[in-house]
């Protein structure tokens, strides 16, 4: 879709702009290894990009970078090299190169690169999230919803619940931590968040209720697997939460006559 | 219609060009639930095959003789029947790889592949051909759980038919193994990378698209 100077690229690249404030302070916390984890990823990432594009002219996308970034964040940690190519590669094909490239895709690739090798590769701890990631990811969220890049629906009804589940004594700093950056990071994805007004309320409520859920009642989990699982089952509930809203609408339209 | 190269024609058709998994997604619950090892895999291929070649054997010699009404309930009848046969012949030479297998060699009776080939070729043609092209599907299906049930079994526990291939990382070696090879979802990963692969190489196979997409015009 192409509108003025609005197209595919456009909101990619301020998604990457708006990731940099979570992109610094991750960096400044976890220094040498961050980067280079993050070095790796990209270029496995920008690959497929490339071999996608020479063997489908499929044109690549900076998109690509966001998945990347976020599969370093929050895949979990002490992987050796090719268990973790093996999680992107997955990830970043089958979840969006093969259904035609970013925008076409159902699942988030990140959330399917991480979910994978969490599945695969559960001994592997996950990682801890120190917690200026969260300030940063209010500050992400802030620039992604004041560009217009981010739903500020999913954002702010997903927020209110955590917060008032931590208030309330019923979500630990640390869930709400993960909660917080895999909401920016993964489920305000534009493409694969629900895309009706209706529908994206309803996504983040799920997403909160599914963190409390599993964070209360998964016994070991750590809080990232807890934010991901959540992510993954709420991208995949998107499209019914847009059918709900759109059949509610046209419900009232032939009420209306 | 009865020379040898039909009859070998029959023979490897569904082999890659007509296989009954990756082309026709026959017999996908099976094929999914018994590749965890290839051991597994490689039993339920050959109950599978011998069902299905003596089944169409029995039903393309009594075909003239099915009435038409309740031909379906003649079929599941002798399929079922050689299917218990299996079953307990697994049970009483192979206890532990029958208690692996646990209800899928009885589910075989209801495998799509068995009764798609006995109401589709033997209940019209005699019994050789019926055979053959039988023995056919059962190879072809066969072929594709091998392929799933040694990338699962090598890539989830670094083992071939209970040998350890590649060494384990916990035993000293350079082996993590993948755990989600071992869970079901990891055979839909599998099944569809196949059949992607072989659509790439053979466009034929793929399905015509339902719709286009439609490109937007841009605006100015």
């Amino acid at each position: 879709m192409t509108r003025g100077i609005w197209d595919r690229e456009t909101v990619a690249l301020l998604l990457l702009a708006a990731a940099m404030p979570l992109a610094v302070t991750w960096l400044l916390a976890t220094g040498m290894q961050g980067a280079l984890r993050l070095v790796f990823v990209l270029i496995a990432a920008g690959l497929w990009h490339l071999a996608f594009m020479l063997a489908r002219a499929q044109p690549p996308s900076f998109a690509g970078a966001l998945t990347a970034f976020a599969v370093a964040v929050l895949a979990p940690a002490e992987l050796g090299l090719l268990p973790m190519l093996i999680g992107i590669s997955f990830g970043v094909v089958a979840g969006e190169l093969a259904f035609g490239g970013w925008g076409r895709n159902v699942v988030n690739p990140a959330t399917v690169a991480i979910a994978f090798l969490g599945f695969g590769f559960p001994a592997a701890p996950w990682p801890v999230l120190p917690i200026q990631l969260g300030w940063a990811a209010i500050a992400m969220a802030a620039i992604g919803m004041l560009v217009g890049v981010m739903a500020w629906r999913i954002a702010v009804s997903a927020t209110a619940v955590l917060v008032i589940a931590w208030y309330g004594g019923m979500l630990a700093m640390p869930f709400l931590t993960a909660a917080a950056v895999v909401l920016v990071l993964l489920v305000c994805d534009p493409v694969t968040s629900a895309a009706t007004d209706l529908g994206r309320w309803l996504n983040g409520l799920l997403y909160a209720a599914l963190v409390m859920v599993f964070a209360s009642g998964w016994q070991g989990a750590a809080a990232v697997q807890v934010a991901i699982s959540a992510a993954l089952l709420t991208s995949l509930a998107a499209p019914l939460l847009d059918e709900i809203a759109m059949r509610r609408w046209l419900a009232r339209r032939k009420h209306l006559g | 219609m009865a020379s040898n190269v039909s009859l070998w024609g029959t023979l490897t058709t569904p082999l890659i060009r007509q296989n009954p998994v990756t082309l026709q997604i026959l017999g996908i619950c099976s094929a999914l639930a018994v590749t965890t090892s290839l051991d597994t895999a490689l039993t339920m291929s050959i109950s599978l095959t011998v069902v299905v070649v003596l089944a169409a054997g029995i039903i393309s010699a009594i075909r003239r003789h099915i009435p038409n009404t309740i031909r379906i309930i003649v079929q599941i009848i002798i399929v079922a029947s050689l299917v218990i046969v299996i079953d307990q012949v697994l049970q009483a030479y192979f206890y532990g790889l029958s208690q692996r297998l646990s209800v899928f060699v009885s589910l075989i009776a209801t495998n799509c592949i068995v009764l798609g080939r006995t109401e589709s070729f033997a209940r019209t043609n005699p019994p050789l051909p019926s055979m053959v092209d039988a023995l056919g599907s059962g190879l072809g299906y066969g072929l594709v759980l091998m392929l799933v049930g040694a990338c699962r079994e090598l890539f989830g526990s670094g083992k071939l038919l209970g040998y350890q291939v590649l060494p384990l990382a916990d035993q000293g070696g350079w082996f993590t193994p993948l755990s989600l090879m071992l869970l079901a979802p990891s055979a839909f990963f599998l099944l569809g990378a196949l059949v992607w692969t072989m659509r790439s190489i053979w466009p034929e196979q793929a399905d015509e698209p339902d719709f286009a997409p439609h490109e937007i015009e841009e605006e100015r």
